[in-house]
């Protein structure tokens, strides 16, 4: 019977036992101690006094103390500042890169790439080289050009406009990719629309481009006022010397003898708070209707020709890139390799001291870059393993409850690094975990500052796979695994490694969360170099600052090359 | 007796039954269309059967197994079917021998039967030159044929197709249309074909299964469908039709609202609500002047739109009682807008439908 003779060809069953649920529950678990412990135990802290009963007093103190408002008022100042001059500079300059003839615009973007890559502490740092009040190099060339005495100076970093400034040139990154991104999905139809119906070149540009990218630019905006408001290391770097606190180096010093660890986590709420205000209102801006833009196939985007015009955006553009990469790290190569910060250029000052001193003298930075590099590691692989289960969890809809684990994935996101530092110490600093002191806690910390970034990546990687893939697989008798390991698997393979290569960068410049809970014995690069610039010591940061940046940057260069966008891979509609 | 067999199968979402106790025997060697407007339930039946999805009630069986019930149900790779994907699903990183290929490696056959087998189909589809393009590389119809191979290779017992050709263009349509049917005449196997498209149901089909809204309104050859629907939606959704409604008087006929009474040579008539009765647009005869023969069946009507189609002129007639009734009539026959037209409908042609 060839009945019989074709049931018989049917690929043999192996003895199945469904894994997701196991996987489920123990993922479930571990979100949650991730995501929910630290912010539980912000909250007790919170509404306790030191002996442990409940108070309002921590609050009360929030409103009451002087010091502690001044700190509030000065942090959201100063990223509203960070937000509009981000916006002021990073619109015109995406407009020029995406929608006009500018020469050298792929170099541009590259740039602008290399800023994003830049751990904002040492750019800071870099600017403090560049316009200390006495031993920056612009003042010294001031004072040398007009003969001046070393009382007067041209520029102070260490000041509020200098701190807005310098976290500006780190944050505005943000709002260029997304209005260029924005700029180069709109479709030249709709400016050609304007245009016959006898709108002018400068009317369309107002009335329709830039209302069209207004949300990204809002949206753009609001992310940079978040990483300024949440930032530690710039403001720790350029605020304190200038003799003033914003919120989250209030909540470090707090944490510095004698701590006061209540009054931390009752700070950190307001913080908290703010973030998912933020987070909410840029999710409102880009999810409003309309803004998308409808219709399929739609031309090339429209180019502007800048004519006469073109000198006056090449230097706009270039002065950009100057202040935010070129001079930064002119300085930190010159200060790596000179005697001393106002050292001339000359061959009489070129020294390779500093780099003997970071590998061979400092005894510490050795330990630093192990650290770092096994937590590199171990937070790059456990995070996209991790995400990389729950985004398949998620996307398949496998498991009744599964979106829960992605809502879980991607809570970290609207928890500020300083906020959970302290959620985490208060949960894993006391005589039951005692964690405090280990890489266990760092590596804790960073999995939750990560785990957003990876889970969205991969997520997204995973709705780009067709479910159709692997059911035509599992059609054809491959078993639930086996179709996920030879067809989805490969499929996935360079979003897997974008994904740890990214994270991987991510961890590798913490320092928000990392300072609260790091020791002398769980020292990291960026602790180190936060360190070294206390005791002033810029030629050895600058060696490690340079370090970092290679890394950062051989890294990227790596994950660019990846092929993603192979077009034999390319499925077709 | 029947190879596939559908028993009180039932699928919810939430409160919404999407497959709504379905019974369908298909026998072996047969291919039927599931056939309906999206959202019918077509798609979901198709992967129940499949055993993507397990059902909340009822059950399937293949051959006499029973491979589908709640808590019981076979994993897809156990069920020995193939199917063909609205999206193709083919694998971007093998190439077209190695997607073909695929479902016999996990079968374990040897590489030189592998070969041999997926040369055959390739041939079979004339995909011979384009084994080694990755998919691609390919346009949508030769992806269409590969998807196809793929699915045949294995020599399935059951083949499953979901909407198989809405990605392609109309003139690829028709000629897939008869390849499915031809390859199907090949190899025999038991078919189960989803579609929204009539024309592709009626030139596939053994028999064809109309649903609407979860449940089945009809199954039957094409031609008992075309010709003898049961219900309104049937009538409407194969071949479009007008509907006139009325009232049963006894013996075969319906009055309908400005004296227009149908006599009706064949389907149910209903005694507790308007009877509805379908007359296919080019079953109604158009005359400029009132014919002599009948006192029924018979209207003025007012043209409102008539249009040239080259073979046929389209009309649209306003008739007593404010129905618009949409006629086909020869060439020669031109009647301008707003002049009055007599409308026959030939008794044979009308059909009562009780739903």
């Amino acid at each position: 019977m060839s009945n019989v003779a074709s049931i018989a060809q049917a690929p043999r069953q192996t003895r199945r036992f469904d894994l997701s649920g196991p996987v489920f529950l123990s993922l479930g678990v571990l979100l949650s101690v991730l995501v929910i412990l630290p912010l539980f135990w912000l909250l007790v802290y919170s509404f306790t006094t030191k002996a442990g009963s409940f108070t309002l007093d921590n609050f009360v103190t929030l409103v009451t103390d002087r010091a502690m408002r001044r700190s509030f008022g000065l942090a959201i100042g100063m990223a509203l500042g960070v937000g509009a001059l981000a916006c002021l500079v990073a619109t015109p300059m995406a407009w020029l890169v995406a929608r006009t003839d500018l020469p050298l615009r792929r170099f541009v973007r590259a740039l602008v790439t290399a800023s994003f890559v830049t751990p904002p502490f040492l750019g800071a740092i870099a600017w403090e080289i560049l316009a200390a009040p006495n031993s920056g190099i612009f003042n010294n060339l001031y004072r040398w050009l007009f003969g001046l005495d070393s009382s007067q100076y041209l520029l102070d970093i260490y000041t509020f406009a200098g701190l807005i400034f310098a976290i500006a040139c780190y944050t505005f990154p943000f709002v260029f990719t997304l209005v260029a991104n924005a700029l180069d999905r709109v479709p030249s139809d709709l400016e050609d629309a304007s245009s016959i119906l006898g709108g002018k070149w400068l009317t369309t540009l107002r009335r329709v481009t830039f209302p069209l990218v207004l949300p990204a630019m809002l949206a753009g905006s609001l992310v940079a006022i978040l990483q300024a408001l949440t930032m530690f290391g710039s403001p720790a770097i350029l605020a304190l010397p200038a003799g003033f606190h914003v919120v989250t180096t209030k909540i470090w010093s707090l944490f510095q003898y004698p701590p006061k660890l209540e009054l931390a986590a009752a700070a950190s709420i307001p913080l908290l708070l703010l973030t998912i205000l933020l987070l909410r209102g840029q999710k409102w801006i880009l999810g409003r209707k309309g803004y998308t833009v409808l219709g399929g196939k739609s031309g090339s985007p429209m180019i502007t020709r800048l004519g006469r015009w073109k000198w006056l955006a090449v230097s706009f553009v270039l002065s950009i890139l100057c202040l935010t990469v070129i001079f930064p790290y002119a300085a930190l190569l010159k200060t790596a390799l000179t005697h001393t910060v106002d050292a001339p250029l000359s061959w009489d000052s070129f020294t390779l001291r500093h780099f003997h001193f970071v590998f061979f003298e400092f005894s510490a930075t050795r330990l630093a870059m192990f650290n770092t590099l096994i937590l590199g590691l171990l937070t790059a692989t456990g995070v996209t393993a991790i995400a990389l289960v729950v985004s398949y969890l998620v996307t398949r809809r496998s498991v009744l409850g599964a979106p829960a684990l992605g809502v879980l994935a991607t809570a970290p996101i609207a928890i500020p690094g300083i906020v959970l530092g302290v959620g985490l110490f208060l949960s894993y600093a006391n005589p039951t975990f005692r964690l405090y002191g280990t890489l266990w806690i760092l590596l804790i910390a960073f999995l939750t500052i990560e785990m957003p970034a990876g889970y969205q990546q991969l997520s997204s990687a995973f709705k780009g796979i067709h479910p159709e893939l692997e059911e035509a697989g599992r059609i054809l008798g491959a078993s639930r695994l086996k179709a996920l390991w030879q067809i989805t698997a490969p499929l996935l393979r360079t979003s897997v490694i974008a994904t740890w290569c990214f994270v991987f960068i991510g961890t590798i410049r913490e320092l928000s969360a990392t300072i609260l809970l790091t020791t002398a014995n769980t020292k990291l690069v960026s602790v180190i170099i936060y360190d070294l610039n206390e005791s002033g010591d810029l030629g050895a940061i600058s060696v490690l600052g340079i370090l970092l940046l290679l890394v950062s940057f051989t890294v990227v260069f790596l994950a660019s090359r990846m092929p993603i966008g192979s077009t034999r891979f390319q499925p077709r509609g | 007796m029947a190879f596939v067999e559908l028993v009180g199968l039932t699928k919810r979402y939430g409160p919404i039954a999407v497959v709504n106790a379905i019974y369908l025997a298909i026998e072996k060697g047969k291919l039927v269309c599931l056939l309906g407007p999206s959202g019918c339930g077509k798609t979901t039946t198709l992967r129940l059967v499949a055993g993507f999805i397990t059902p909340d009630d009822g059950e399937i069986q293949v051959g006499g197994r029973r491979v589908s019930a709640p808590g019981a149900s076979l994993p897809p790779e156990a069920r020995n079917m193939s199917m063909i994907f609205q999206s193709y699903a083919l694998w971007p990183h093998m190439t077209v021998f190695e997607n073909v290929a695929y479902g016999l490696r996990l079968r374990r056959l040897s590489k030189d039967e592998i070969r041999t087998r997926v040369e055959t189909i390739l041939a079979a589809t004339k995909l011979s030159a384009l084994a080694e393009r990755y998919p691609g590389e390919l346009s949508g119809g030769q992806q269409q044929r590969v998807s196809l191979a793929r699915a045949l290779v294995v020599k399935p017992e059951t083949l499953l197709l979901d909407e198989p050709l809405s990605n392609l263009d109309a003139n690829l349509r028709e000629e897939m249309r008869f390849e499915i049917r031809r390859l199907h005449d090949e190899y025999r196997y038991t078919t189960v074909y989803v579609t929204h498209d009539q024309a592709e149901a009626m030139t596939t089909a053994d028999m064809i299964v109309v649903m609407n809204q979860g449940v089945i309104e009809q199954a039957g050859s094409p031609e008992d469908i075309y010709q003898r629907p049961r219900s309104e939606f049937v009538a409407k959704f194969i071949g479009g039709t007008n509907i006139l409604k009325g009232k049963h008087t006894g013996d075969s006929a319906v009055a309908c609202d400005g004296g227009l009474v149908l006599r009706c040579g064949s389907g149910e008539f209903r005694s507790d609500a308007a009877t509805a009765v379908s007359v296919r647009h080019h079953d109604i005869r158009l005359h400029e002047a009132k014919p002599a023969q009948a006192d029924t069946n018979i209207v003025a009507g007012t043209v409102v739109r008539q249009t040239f189609l080259g073979s046929h002129r389209d009309y649209l007639v306003s008739i007593p009682g404010g129905e618009m009734v949409r006629s086909i009539a020869p060439v020669n026959v031109a009647v301008p807008a707003g002049q009055e037209v007599w409308l026959h409908f030939p008794p044979e042609f009308c059909r009562a439908l009780a739903h």
